[in-house]
């Protein structure tokens, strides 16, 4: 037990690196779900664009890596865009059900492209600083410095832009009530647009801090768990994702810790973790920790 | 000012308007009276847009503006303040009537949306201690209230209202009626949809009667409510109800 609580610094310490990707990933989930009520299953596989870019980018093409970064992530947007005009839109007079099922044959057309633009296992992605910081019962490397700096301006950004813009605000209109805000002059499907923009965007980051590895594979992880993150923070509340992040990241390695050093069970499973957490929320509190807030009726 | 002819809408293979014709005169106020199901709010949605039609025109001076898109419809001057108010319920009375005038950014136009919004908080002064309040948290009154201000704040010609009596207490209907009186001096345009017969007869020139998706009436305002069958059906006096009068 003693060595439970000896480790619980680097446990919060991993759990914060990791809650600060899938923060990234949930908020897309959300921001796409609030603008067209989709939930976009290929969200993962924006983050595995934005590791393999990051890649290609400063590896193959050996452009310095802030550069490489600010190309990787508007590609990624871009491609989200695309994804919008080209499957999205199209469907519009479709079914939500429809148009979700048109996400999963994105998420599966855009994992096989990858894996033949990328087919290793793995790529090294450069940190964008090497090595790491001992601190008294913790160890963190340097790139966590930069995830948890981007995730905090990232989070910040959207706020102004939800909250402070016209097309943010627009935004958050549609997902309060979509008639309404046509109504008023606001073109839906141009939201919708925007929408995958910026959740591209957000995806794509994730998966170009997610560093050192990238591969045609980890959409679905990061997936799996940005969604799970999102449930949990309540689905439709943007800033719930934050809370949402946090929380599995943190239990994803308090639990098995807890589990292996008291208990003395192995720590193989922990990959499920985020699922038992995913039905836990869906069966007892299925609009999550904070709620639905942005998307609540009168 | 708007001119429909022949207008057929589906709702699947449900047809929901039947060839509805209708004329709105620039500066009058047209209500449309009918039961509850008789396809008013389906024929408001075909005109801003919400829906598509099948078949016939709906022109806007001079435009057949019948499939636009909804955004493009207010562009051009006609505003829908829908039925159930539909306020953007978790947003701040003040966002609410900004997104209003969603259409008009851009610096030079900023002076305009100011006064425009004054012009609305004396239309309504209960909005004006209330702008920092989420909407949700109003009263149907208020809602109603911040529901046409909104649609004000886009500067119509023609304001499409869908209801705008429902659920409301008495005097606070009498508020908003005679704030649409008011709007009509200034010279606004409105298409007023109802089933309170009586109050809606009271403040328009012209009515329609609607039922099954048809017009089936069509009259000067003071005519109609003095016609036999208005008072009978609509206006609750005499015996006979509407389902004697479908057989
Ligand atoms: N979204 C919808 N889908 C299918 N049928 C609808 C829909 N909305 C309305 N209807 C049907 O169309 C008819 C007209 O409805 P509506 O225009 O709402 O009537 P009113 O506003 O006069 O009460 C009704 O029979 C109603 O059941
Ligand atoms: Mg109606």
């Amino acid at each position: 037990m003693l060595d439970f609580w000896r480790n619980c610094p680097q446990y919060l310490a991993n759990g914060l690196a990791n809650g600060c990707l899938y923060i990234l990933v949930a908020m897309g989930f959300n921001i796409i779900y609030n603008s067209t009520g989709i939930i976009n299953f290929a969200q993962g596989e924006f983050s595995m664009f934005g590791g393999l870019f990051a890649y290609a980018l400063t590896v193959s093409a050996g452009l310095p890596i802030p550069l490489a970064a600010i190309l990787a992530v508007l590609s990624v947007a871009l491609l989200g865009g695309l994804m919008e005009r080209l499957i999205i839109n199209p469907l519009r007079r479709s079914s939500v059900i429809t148009a979700i099922i048109a996400t999963i044959g994105a998420s599966i057309f855009f994992k096989s492209l990858g894996r033949v633009i990328w087919p290793l296992e793995a790529y090294k992605v450069p940190e964008f600083t090497p090595g790491n910081i001992s601190l008294p019962g913790v160890t963190v490397s340097r790139q966590f410095l930069w995830v948890f700096a981007l995730t905090v301006a990232s989070v910040s950004l959207v706020y102004v832009f939800f909250n402070r813009t016209r097309a943010g605000k627009a935004m958050r209109a549609c997902s309060v009530n979509r008639q309404a805000a046509s109504l008023v002059g606001i073109d839906v499907f141009r939201m919708s647009l925007y929408s995958f923009l910026l959740a591209a965007a957000l995806g794509g980051a994730a998966g170009l801090i997610s560093a050192p590895y990238a591969s045609y594979g980890m959409g679905l992880e990061l997936g799996v768990k940005g969604f799970t993150a999102a449930v949990v923070g309540g689905l439709g509340n943007v800033f719930g994702a934050v809370v949402g992040g946090l929380v599995l990241g943190v239990l994803e390695e308090l639990i098995p810790g807890f589990l292996h050093i008291v208990l003395g069970i192995s720590t193989g499973y922990k990959g499920a973790v985020a699922a038992v957490i995913l039905i836990a929320v869906l069966l007892f509190r299925p609009q999550g920790i904070l709620g639905k807030g942005m998307v609540e009726k009168v | 000012m708007l001119e429909i002819k022949n207008l057929s809408a589906f709702y699947g293979n449900v047809e929901a308007l039947r060839a509805v014709d209708l004329w709105i005169r620039a500066g009058q106020i047209t209500t449309i009276i009918g039961a509850n199901g008789a396809g008013k709010s389906t024929l408001l949605r075909a005109i801003s847009g919400l829906i598509p039609t099948r078949y016939g025109e709906i022109r806007y001076v001079g435009t057949n503006i019948a499939n636009m898109e909804p955004h493009r419809i207010v562009r051009m001057g006609i505003s829908h303040v829908p039925e159930g108010r539909q306020v953007f319920s978790t947003m701040t009375v003040e966002e609410n009537l900004m997104l209003g005038a969603y259409l008009r950014s851009g610096r030079r136009k900023r002076k305009e949306v100011a006064e425009d919004l004054e012009f609305v908080l004396d239309l309504f002064p209960p909005l004006r201690t209330r702008l920092r309040q989420l909407a949700g948290t109003l009263s149907g009154g208020e809602q109603q209230m911040l529901a046409v201000g909104r649609a004000l704040m886009s500067r119509p010609r023609l304001l499409l209202l869908d209801e705008p009596s429902m659920g409301l207490a008495p005097l606070v209907i009498k508020d908003i009626f005679n704030c649409l009186k008011r709007l009509h001096e200034q010279g606004l345009t409105i298409l007023l949809v109802e089933q309170d017969a009586q109050i809606a007869l009271s403040v328009s020139h012209y009515a329609y009667v609607m039922r099954a998706g048809k017009i089936r009436m069509e009259g000067e305002a003071e005519e109609l409510l003095r016609s036999e069958e208005i008072r009978h059906i609509y206006l609750g006096e005499g015996g006979i109800s509407e389902d004697e009068l479908m057989r």
